[in-house]
């Protein structure tokens, strides 16, 4: 989803093989490093969790699921422009709910456990 | 009243990435209120496809999270404020769980945060609350884990390449 309103520039690459997993470089112009932090750039864990969505939207198991909810993560390790993260993902259909499980890491390591829980389009998520 | 110049002598973070704007009350090591107003002049409007209908206006499901725990670090740090990432001790999310989204935030919302710690151990603290626009929930944080810790594990862990960029 090129142009939608997001804090990363870059967008995941899913695998051509359809193996649930997608690769995206955190360029250093990424808009947020400026702020986060002045001469210490360290990409924010929640644009990490971004990934993991966008890889998630790009692998929909269905279409119309949007976010519904950040059921738990873990933070592992630090971020820097210039990383490469990978993202590993499976999606899970369980009472209704789809949900997804995700790791995502640079070379140095698992940087982030996700797990995210979506949801058809509701009454309840309507502006 | 805490205004921005307060949370910037708090918080390390900077535009575009201050996500705080006004701390409307806070009781240290117990909870606290604070609001971000959201506007489409913020950069992550920028390539945004002329047309775009509301839905797809709505402010990013990470960034309402972001500015809450943003939130949250005014209160974890108000007793001992380091707005610098380099030295001494620093904010570090360690864990985000039960979070959930229940509306999209437009531009022109002012998200109200409510932020409740529930605990604090000796360098470890979890808070819990939501934030609301209007009145109406929008977004639900069932635990945020947030960590102090010394600068130096952070830069240790800093690749070679860009600790030449920092110099």
């Amino acid at each position: 989803m090129p142009g939608a309103v997001s804090p990363v520039r870059g967008r995941p690459e899913p695998a051509a093989d359809g193996a649930g997993t997608a690769a995206v470089l955190v360029a250093a112009d990424e808009p947020v490093f400026p702020g986060h932090y002045p001469g210490f750039p360290i990409f924010p864990g929640v644009c990490v969790v971004e990934h993991v969505h966008l890889t998630a939207l790009a692998t929909l198991p269905k279409p119309g699921l949007r976010l519904a909810a950040i059921e738990s993560t873990r933070f592992l390790s630090p971020v820097f422009p210039g990383d490469r993260l990978e993202v590993e993902l499976a999606w899970q259909e369980k009472d209704g709910a789809w949900r997804c499980r995700a790791v995502a890491g640079t070379a140095r390591g698992q940087a982030a456990a996700v797990r995210l829980r979506f949801t058809e389009e509701t009454e309840e998520g309507e502006l | 009243m805490i205004t921005v110049a307060g949370i910037k002598r708090v918080l390390p973070h900077r535009y575009p990435m201050l996500l705080v704007d006004r701390v409307d009350d806070l009781v240290p090591g117990e909870r606290l209120t604070a609001r971000k107003a959201v506007t489409a002049n913020e950069p992550w409007y920028q390539d945004l496809p002329e047309g775009a209908d509301d839905r797809e206006h709505a402010y990013p499901s990470v960034l309402l999270v972001e500015s809450w725990c943003q939130a949250a670090g005014v209160l974890a740090a108000w007793d001992l404020p380091n707005p610098d990432v380099l030295t001494g001790q620093v904010m570090l999310f360690g864990g985000i769980a039960d979070v959930v989204f229940h509306h999209p935030v437009l531009p022109g919302d002012v998200l109200v945060h409510h932020v409740r710690l529930v605990r604090s151990f000796s360098d470890t603290v979890i808070f819990e609350g939501e934030a609301a626009v209007d009145g109406r929930t929008v977004l639900e944080i069932g635990r945020v884990v947030m960590a102090m810790r010394p600068a130096t594990e952070l830069t240790a862990e800093q690749p070679a390449v860009s600790t030449k960029e920092i110099g």
